[in-house]
């Protein structure tokens, strides 16, 4: 489902019933992107000409947000990506830039651009070792996006070390070892549900962290299927913090837990989100309750 | 309410759930006593709700739309009143305009189905633009109104965002039981839901099925 990218424009829906200026990321930990102004529309051969130069990165970042937003099939989107995947640049705390702004960017357009973009999982992987967690995180997020099935075992290799260690306080920062919320839902995206992978998930529904326990219940709920983790995510559902309630509400979108519909209902969240999990309920779930009622009860969300 | 309806001496119970919002300290205070004022009802309260929306307090904006919409036509002067510049006050002020359903917002819900930057207000607009409420005008009214409202709707039919076109869906689809009963053709709305059921790029299933399902039971004997 799309309801969770980390652009801030591509999130405008999450405003909801917060009131239409309150744009703000669904989850925390969502990386402070440049700030964009959308100004006036572009074409595709602009958006490209903006990604191609090297003057100016701020240009770059939005082209590369434009040719993923806006899915576009064209030839020279991919390997100008794959190009702009390799920049490296420090944080530019005064223009509110965040690190690597650019390759960050990039690997999320290469996230919505399949199939053309599976040339690019190669180039991902590699970013998925690179020591910047950020764009680590973009790039699970990407190959999720993208059902890379190569990207199995390297996220199993960095999650491995489990609550302890993966997902473990980063010393001085509010940030995990890893980006454990994105790697796990890369797994449960990609949907390889074999006996290890659930094995090296499972641990991290126990995490002190309510987001991390609900990204790790999505992906087993996703891999199995099995009721318990469906259990645990309306659960969360119920939890004290907006922020935890609205994830859980993306993540049983994600998974199409069709059993949730009730508390989903009855969740304190803004109608938005509740409507985006709704859909994921109509789009990625099978049986009861069936379409008919889930649309009923999306016609009373409006 | 204006300065001079107000009863000299002593406090309506109205009047003293007014006073305990306009001297909440705190957002929970504010919600809280938003909520008792919405709850009370009286038409006293409208102009007080109103103003509640531009506080920038999510939840006691929520509470005050709820609020105005159980005052249905007696909310709506204070709404059409509203700051034009307070957008965030303009957008909650959509949302109550959209459930009470009085003709009197039509313009703005127009305005704001063809125009607002926010997803969940074009929504609720369009919501609001299928279910007006016509039975006190008279037949040419009626008519008028009825036209403007599916204009409107069909116009948004291409709106970027998949939740806007799924409430137009929901919306045609009122507005079709409307007009059909005062045997009018359907074919221009018809022509709209149709392109709501075609899997086009960026039209997710979701809309498809809603826009299937109302064109079923439109046609349905």
């Amino acid at each position: 489902m799309a309801g969770r990218s980390s652009n801030p424009i591509s999130v405008p829906s999450a405003a909801g019933d917060d009131g239409p200026q309150a744009g703000a990321s669904v989850r925390a930990g969502a990386p402070v992107s440049a700030p964009i102004s959308e100004g006036a529309p572009i074409s595709e051969a602009e958006a490209l000409a903006r990604l191609a130069q090297s003057e100016d990165p701020s240009q770059q970042y939005y082209g590369a947000w434009w040719l993923g937003r806006m899915r576009s099939q064209h030839p020279e989107a991919v390997p100008l990506l794959r190009s702009a995947l390799r920049q490296r640049r420090a944080r530019d705390p005064g223009a509110g830039v965040e690190e690597n702004a650019v390759a960050r960017n990039a690997a999320r357009a290469l996230g919505k651009l399949a199939p053309l973009a599976l040339a690019a999982v190669d180039d991902l992987l590699e970013v998925l070792e690179d020591p910047d967690d950020g764009l680590r995180e973009a790039a699970a997020r990407a190959l999720g996006d993208l059902r890379a099935e190569a990207a199995v075992q390297p996220i199993c290799r960095r999650l491995a070390s489990g609550p302890q260690g993966a997902g473990a306080l980063r010393p001085g920062t509010p940030r995990l070892m890893e980006p454990c919320e994105a790697l796990l839902e890369a797994l449960g995206e990609i949907g390889q549900g074999a006996e290890p992978v659930l094995a090296v998930v499972e641990p991290f529904v126990h995490h002190e962290r309510p987001l991390i326990r609900s990204a790790a219940a999505r992906a087993l709920l996703q891999l199995s299927g099995e009721q318990r983790w469906g259990t645990l995510l309306v659960e969360l559902l119920e939890h004290p913090q907006l922020q935890v309630r609205r994830a859980a509400l993306m993540d049983l979108g994600a998974a199409g837990w069709r059993p949730a519909l009730e508390p989903i209902r009855r969740t304190l969240a803004e109608n938005s989100l509740k409507l985006m999990a709704l859909r994921g309920l109509v789009e990625r779930g099978t049986g009861e309750p069936a379409e008919p009622l889930l649309l009923a009860c999306m016609d009373e969300l409006l | 309410m204006t300065p001079t309806d107000l009863p000299p001496a002593e406090q309506t119970p109205t009047e003293q759930l007014v006073e305990a919002v306009r001297l909440a300290d705190s957002s929970q205070a504010l919600l809280l006593a938003t909520r008792e004022l919405a709850a009370s009802g009286d038409p006293g309260a409208a102009q007080v709700l109103v103003e509640v929306l531009g506080f920038n307090n999510p939840g006691a904006a929520v509470a005050a739309v709820d609020g105005l919409i159980r005052l249905r036509g007696a909310a709506v002067e204070a709404l059409l009143r509203l700051d034009a510049q307070n957008y965030g006050a303009r957008a909650w002020a959509v949302r109550a305009l959209a459930g009470i359903g009085d003709v009197r917002g039509l313009e703005l819900l127009e305005e704001a189905l063809g125009s607002d930057v926010a997803a969940s207000v074009r929504r609720a607009a369009a919501k609001g633009l299928g279910s007006l409420e016509l039975h006190h005008l008279s037949t040419a009214e009626q008519e008028r109104i009825l036209q403007r409202c599916l204009q409107a709707l069909l116009a948004a039919r291409g709106d970027g965002e998949w939740v806007v076109r799924y409430a137009v869906a929901v919306a045609l689809e009122t507005l079709a039981e409307r007009l059909q009963s005062r045997g009018h053709s359907l074919q221009a709305l018809l022509d709209g839901l149709d392109i709501l059921t075609q899997p086009a790029e960026g039209n997710p299933p979701v809309v498809q099925l809603r826009a299937r399902l109302a064109v079923e039971r439109i046609q349905r004997p």
